[in-house]
């Protein structure tokens, strides 16, 4: 698509990239702003830090001083569930796309399993979500961290699956097979050879995985109220306790949005397919 | 039988992926296996049940066949939230394909600070869509919120933004699409990148108009991309609870109610386990019926 583009359409493309990129921008930014300004700015409509208002740390000192269990219980929560989730999604789904990329499958055909843990994305949250609450009670697993990670391991299982399967297919098979004749075991051909050549796969699917579970909100806010709350609920409660104290409300926002899109722009390559769930190779 | 000739093919194929006969397959694949049979097959199961009962204090009480669906699909809340389902679904996924489509479009060329906004893409996509609620409760904020401020900037009117049905439900709209339509954008990039270039040479020497091009060379070497956009996305939107929750509180009145949120008010604040689930069936079955649509032509691409 590479021909000669007159210059009025150079100037119209311009213009549209420049409306799309403030249209991205604008939210992230006006929260930030709003961040720095003092109560009376934050009504006024002023852009410019310095020139149109004063900034001020006052809203990030107070919200971390005075709020800050709240907040770091929050922040601290989501980590731990966000990491552990992660960690045992990745566990399971390099084992199941090992499993579906290397050894052919009889009774049900591979495509099927695979169709069948994807389709549990397909699935509305909202159509389990009440049996998972039962079961939690049952267990005493309500307002627990273990809880919370029960839960979003089942919502990114199909997301580390299909990454890894995708990755360990494009792996020759021959480099393991001399080490099966050389007298490894599957596991050990699987942990020495393969792992470390799909180490890019591996990191993508873990944060995403990682990004999901923090972002998690339906489940979390039904299981958890008090001891377990993750950031995602920490920042729904706000607006109850805070009312419109946009200054506040737009730190904690903020302090939530950070981690998982800060992780998600270093795997830029892998954003595509691991999304497609391989459908589409970026 | 087959002939022999065959018989050695399929052996040496077996054996070359050393498929059927190792016990250690189950091993590998049975984790997965085992946690979604308890950690999504039996929840549905218990949720089918449920939806089958009378419950009290979320204690089960006894079998009632089909009256909760009955109580559910004669209720007006469960219409009113099924039709701001399909609304949210409808526009939701035709502003997001098509905003994506254009962006993709404007940025297929060689050109300067695109893995800037590639790297910006992303970020929305990666952000709670309960935190993008309340970003854009700020920005939609009616008294004081940029949006109006500026309106009443330029001589208009301010518009009320979150305490009208109508415009509520333009605000949660807004924060999908925005949140959505990177996903859209990235995908269909990627698509178009991978057309190869010979193809719009011979479109050239043919002397094609641009638009002809579109329609007869890009447009039919990205479909799979849109597909799986236009599947990915529909199966999100019918999902929506966060935005709507955060953003509008499912306000005013019934407003942005989806039905997810039917779901959470009927099942954890009206605690009638009952009805909750069997809105969530209904929505399952709905969903289920309108990705069947595509599922088929998506399927193939995950085929080996």
């Amino acid at each position: 698509m590479y021909r000669r583009v007159p210059r009025w359409k150079r100037i119209l493309i311009g213009l549209a990239i420049g409306a799309a990129t403030i249209w991205l921008v604008f939210p992230f930014y006006w929260a930030v702003i709003t961040s720095l300004k003092v109560p009376a700015d934050v009504f006024r409509l002023s852009f410019i830090p310095f020139v149109q208002f004063e900034p001020t740390l006052q809203n990030w000192s107070t919200e971390i001083t005075q709020r800050g269990r709240e907040v770091f219980g929050g922040l601290s929560t989501s980590l731990i569930v966000a990491v552990s989730t992660a960690l045992l999604a990745l566990t399971i789904g390099t084992l199941a796309g090992y499993g579906l990329a290397r050894f052919r499958y009889q009774r049900w055909k591979n495509k099927d399993i695979a169709m069948w843990i994807l389709s549990q994305r397909f699935l509305p949250p909202a159509a389990t979500v009440i049996p998972f609450f039962l079961m939690m009670r049952r267990f005493g697993l309500v307002d627990t961290r273990l809880g919370l990670i029960l839960v979003n391991v089942t919502f990114t299982i199909p997301f580390t699956v299909m990454i890894l399967r995708d990755a360990f297919r494009e792996l020759p098979v021959e480099l393991e097979e001399s080490a099966l004749v050389d007298g490894c075991s599957r596991l050990q051909a699987l942990l020495r050879i393969d792992l470390p050549l799909v180490a890019p796969a591996l990191v993508s699917a873990g944060i995403i995985s990682f990004a999901f579970a923090w972002n998690e909100f339906l489940f979390a806010f039904i299981l958890t109220y008090s001891k377990a709350t993750p950031m995602t609920v920490v920042i729904a409660g706000t607006s109850d306790t805070q009312g419109i104290q946009f200054w506040y409300v737009s730190t904690r926002m903020l302090m939530a949005i950070l981690p998982p899109t800060i992780l998600a722009m270093t795997i830029q390559r892998y954003v595509v397919r691991g999304l497609t769930f391989g459908a589409v190779k970026g | 039988m087959p002939p022999p000739e065959l018989q050695c093919e399929v052996m040496s194929k077996l054996s070359k992926t050393r498929s059927s006969q190792e016990h250690s397959r189950f091993f590998f694949i049975g984790p997965a296996v085992l946690w979604l049979l308890v950690f999504t097959i039996f929840p549905l199961l218990y949720s089918l049940y449920l939806s089958l009962h009378s419950s009290r204090f979320l204690r089960v009480t006894g079998f009632v066949g089909l009256k909760n669906y009955h109580l559910v699909l004669t209720d007006y809340r469960f219409w009113q939230g099924f039709r701001v389902t399909l609304l949210f679904v409808l526009a939701g996924v035709a502003l997001t394909v098509i905003l994506g489509l254009l962006l993709a479009l404007l940025f297929n060329h060689p050109m300067r600070g695109i893995k800037v906004f590639r790297t910006l893409a992303t970020v929305p996509l990666f952000t709670a869509p309960v935190a993008i609620g309340y970003l854009c409760m700020i920005i939609f904020y009616e008294e004081g919120g940029p949006i109006n401020n500026f309106l009443l900037a330029i001589g208009l009117d301010k518009v009320n933004w979150l305490s009208e049905p109508v415009w509520a439900k333009v605000a949660v709209v807004f924060a999908d699409t925005w949140q959505w339509t990177p996903f859209a954008f990235l995908v269909l990039l990627a698509a178009l990148q991978a057309v190869p270039n010979e193809l719009y040479e011979a479109a050239a020497l043919d002397a094609t108009s641009s638009w002809q091009e579109f329609v007869y060379i890009t447009l039919p070497m990205i479909r799979p991309a849109l597909t799986t956009v236009i599947l990915l996305r529909t199966v999100e939107a019918f999902k929506i609870f966060d935005i709507p929750f955060s953003l509008t509180n499912g306000g005013p009145g019934l407003a942005t109610r989806t039905l997810t949120f039917n779901v959470y008010t009927a099942g954890l604040r009206d605690q009638n386990l009952g009805e909750a689930t069997a809105i969530a069936f209904i929505l399952l079955v709905v969903m289920l019926a309108v990705t069947f649509v595509f599922f088929r032509g998506y399927r193939s691409q995950y085929d080996e």
